[in-house]
């Protein structure tokens, strides 16, 4: 209690420290606490950007579409690479190696071959939710005890069924685990792209918002994307336990 | 109260209680105990007993409820390193540091010069049999070495008192023989009080000048057994066959009761 | 008193065993850095005859011959801006390293503290940084401030919660060992738990050079007047490919190094891990 207690306290504090001081220095680009709810009710009633629903809906559309090619790609990858040792043994390097260049690196490249529309978006977002994907496949196989794949061969399982009832159990904790923080950068990834320049989603209201110095609109419009962020990492998070109960 | 001059350790009606998630556990109940200059007093008994709570206690690291520990006529109140010298059952050395930098480890605590601590610490690898490991990584060491490590960190203190938890507890039986009979070569030549904890009935007998029996929980002292027989000892001698039946049998019973217990808490 | 007969006996086998494992092993890595090298000739010659047989628009992605050529007229810019971007994230980068590890090591020993924050290092950890970026840039303008303030933030939470992990995680045995050796509580810190907790660490900051570098270029992408993620948004816009590919290939070739140095240091000063 006395911990919950002290939280309160220091959130209290900060907001009173932030309206004050914003208020002090200047409203307008502080920001002080106050003025967000208004601004949120604003935003929500459609009032501020009226076409709200619209540009959440090009976002969704592009983190989903994002999302299903970073799977399929991360799954076939990391199957690949994890099986078939050679492969593994020549390409995770080269992989590993790509882990380490920033991946806004790859951005421009993208907005000059697909335009501002949602193509770069989604490209970006596979992008970003490639490697998570990949590199947990990889370490989910890395840690399948050999005790256990000997056993299966020794009761004469071929390898589809090894695959099956050894191999994808053994490793689904860290897929589910991989496939989560995949989904979460792939949702960075196509808000980054939105930010960085886009004609619809809601990165470019947020653009919009601060290029016309609307800063309480644009605080209400993060405030919404972080709604977004959340719920989707939730859907990610009952997906997960729900893998894990079907697992055991 | 007067106490005979050549005791070192006074236990004085020591209790210890732990709260646990089950409700409170009493792991030592009034246990006194008196240990001469120059012993090798074994403490042995079923897991639970709290041996190692005493031991911990003697160390300065456990605070009793009641009662008192007098190390040299003054009480314990905190780890002691000029007196007491501990060693664990998990060697404990730290990974980053060489055989050499471990064993100066105390010394360096103590702020004993950079020279004076490795010259000490490099004399005792010698004895130690780790001369040719000086630079070594622990992760480079068998476990018996690794205990070894921990002993002379221990030794390199030159305390009067040695504390030992079961130091060869993780290791295989033939290891445990060998560091046994090393052991015993070491104390003889130093002359320490060795405070020793172990479940091993054969390196109770052939290491220690006393074997004291502790029941289960709560832990008292069920009895002690002194032993002064030569070393280093005709373990299939007459007598050591019948000092180990008439051990066993104590211990035997306080095992039993332990497990007996452990299957009542378990259900 | 001779030492124990079995001291000599240690880990290891006997020399020639030794010798001939580690040639092989220098085939087999020999061979797979050639296969390596192989592909990416492959994949190289196939894109310039793919580029050179129009199977692919030139406009958006050029042969690498084009790209090498490119390379050569701004090569120069290039690496100034290159220059720009590194000094403003290793500005960056040195700030994120001192805080970081310094909340990391407050965080991970109070265990009070850590309680009571835990939470809100999570949550904020949380929020896509970017959200607050054009907040940064309308309070601090542009130039060189909000990119090291940026890349300050993308890098600090990373670090943070590896060394505040990696202090809580500090082997309990070592802390009772060095206690009962009667250490102080600062020599536990400074002779146990520091020692410690160096590869986690290390680890940090190597995935915080990465984070830092992000965080700088996207700031100089979104609002910048100079740096390699300015000059490359601006070569994207102008459809200038073949240069946009070169400079894209330089700064991934500067982020590999630097990461690759900071693997070496890595294992240089962490190699009691094994």
């Amino acid at each position: 209690m006395r911990v919950l207690a002290a939280r309160v306290v220091i959130v209290v504090a900060l907001l009173v420290v932030w309206e004050l001081a914003a208020r002090a220095w200047n409203p307008l680009l502080a920001v002080p606490p106050s003025v967000v709810p208004p601004a949120l009710i604003d935003l929500l009633m459609l009032r501020s950007y009226p076409d709200l629903p619209r540009h959440l809906l090009v976002t969704v559309r592009e983190i989903a579409v994002a999302y299903v090619l970073a799977v399929a790609a991360g799954l076939g990858c990391g199957f690949a690479l994890g099986l078939y040792r050679t492969l593994g043994r020549v390409y995770a390097p080269i992989l590993a190696a790509l882990y380490a260049v920033p991946a806004v690196v790859w951005y421009p490249s993208l907005m000059l071959f697909f335009g501002l529309d949602s193509a770069s978006k989604i490209a970006f977002g596979f992008l970003l939710g490639f490697f998570p994907i990949t590199l947990a496949v990889l370490a989910g196989i890395r840690q399948v005890s050999g005790g256990l794949l000997t056993v299966a061969r020794a009761f004469g399982a071929g390898p589809v069924t090894t695959f099956r009832l050894v191999m994808v159990p053994s490793m689904l904790f860290t897929l589910v685990g991989g496939l989560r923080a995949g989904l979460a950068l792939t949702v960075i990834g196509v808000i980054v792209g939105e930010v960085l320049g886009s004609k619809a989603g809601v990165g470019a209201l947020i653009n919009h918002a601060y290029g016309l110095l609307r800063t309480t609109d644009y605080v209400a419009l993060v405030l919404v994307t972080l709604a977004l962020v959340v719920t989707s990492d939730a859907l990610a998070s009952v997906v997960e336990r729900r893998a894990r109960r079907w697992a055991e | 109260m007067t106490v005979p001059s050549s005791t070192l350790i006074l236990v004085e009606d020591v209790s210890k209680r732990y709260l646990t998630s089950s409700g409170p556990v009493s792991a030592l109940d009034d246990v006194s105990l008196r240990v001469d200059a120059g012993e090798f007093c074994t403490l042995i008994g079923p897991s639970g007993c709290g041996k190692s709570t005493l031991l911990g206690m003697i160390g300065g690291l456990v605070t009793p409820d009641r009662g008192r520990i007098l190390i040299d006529d003054r009480p314990v109140s905190g780890p002691d390193p000029r007196r007491v010298a501990p060693v664990f059952q998990d060697a404990g050395l730290f990974p980053w540091r060489t055989t050499v930098e471990n064993v100066e480890f105390g010394l360096e605590l103590q702020g004993v010069s950079r020279e004076r601590r490795r010259q000490v610490a490099t004399e005792l690898l010698g004895p130690l049999g780790l001369s040719a490991f000086a630079a070594k990584y622990p992760r480079e060491l068998s476990g018996g070495m690794r205990q070894r490590v921990a002993i002379g960190r221990a030794l390199a203190l030159d305390t009067k008192i040695l504390l030992m938890d079961e130091p060869f507890g993780a290791l295989d039986e033939q290891t445990r023989v060998l560091m046994g009979e090393w052991l015993l070569d070491i104390w003889r030549r130093t002359r320490k009080t060795v405070i020793f904890v172990t479940h091993s009935l054969h390196e109770a007998l052939a290491l220690s000048t006393r074997v004291v029996v502790m029941t289960a929980r709560p832990g008292r002292i069920k009895s002690i057994l002194p032993l002064s027989l030569p070393y280093p000892r005709e373990m299939e001698s007459p007598e050591l066959v019948t000092l180990r039946a008439k051990l066993w049998g104590e211990i035997r019973e306080e095992s039993l009761r332990a497990m007996g217990e452990q299957a009542r808490t378990a259900s | 008193m001779p030492s124990p007969a079995w001291s000599s006996a240690g880990r290891g086998g006997g020399r020639n065993d030794g010798a001939a494992r580690a040639q092989r092993r220098l085939v087999k890595r020999a061979r797979i850095v050639g296969l390596q090298l192989v592909s990416i000739l492959v994949a190289l010659v196939a894109w310039e005859v793919a580029a050179r047989g129009g199977w692919v628009d030139p406009l958006f992605v050029p042969a690498p011959s084009a790209v090498v050529a490119a390379f050569g007229r701004i090569g120069a810019a290039a690496l100034r801006a290159l220059g720009d971007t590194l000094v403003k994230a290793g500005i960056a980068y040195g700030i994120a390293v001192v805080l970081g590890v310094g909340a990391g090591l407050a965080l991970g020993s109070a265990r009070r503290l850590r309680d009571v924050l835990n939470p809100f290092v999570i949550g904020v950890y949380g929020i896509p940084k970017i959200l607050v970026l054009p907040w940064i840039v309308l309070l601090l303008g542009f130039g060189a401030a909000p990119a090291i303030v940026y890349g300050t933030i993308q890098a600090f939470f990373p670090i943070l919660l590896i060394v505040m992990g990696s202090v809580r995680d500090v082997d309990a045995t070592l802390l009772t060992v060095a206690r009962s050796y009667g250490a102080r509580p600062w020599q536990l810190y400074w002779k146990v738990i520091l020692p410690a907790i160096v590869p986690a660490v290390l680890a940090g900051m190597r995935l915080g050079i990465v984070f830092c570098l992000l965080g700088v270029l996207i700031v100089e992408m979104f609002a910048g007047v100079r740096g390699m993620g300015y000059v490359m948004g601006s070569l994207a816009n102008g459809f200038r490919a073949a240069e946009l590919f070169a400079v894209t290939g330089l700064v991934s070739a500067a982020s590999i190094a630097i990461v690759l140095t900071l693997d070496v240091l890595n294992d240089r000063l962490a190699h009691w891990r094994g």
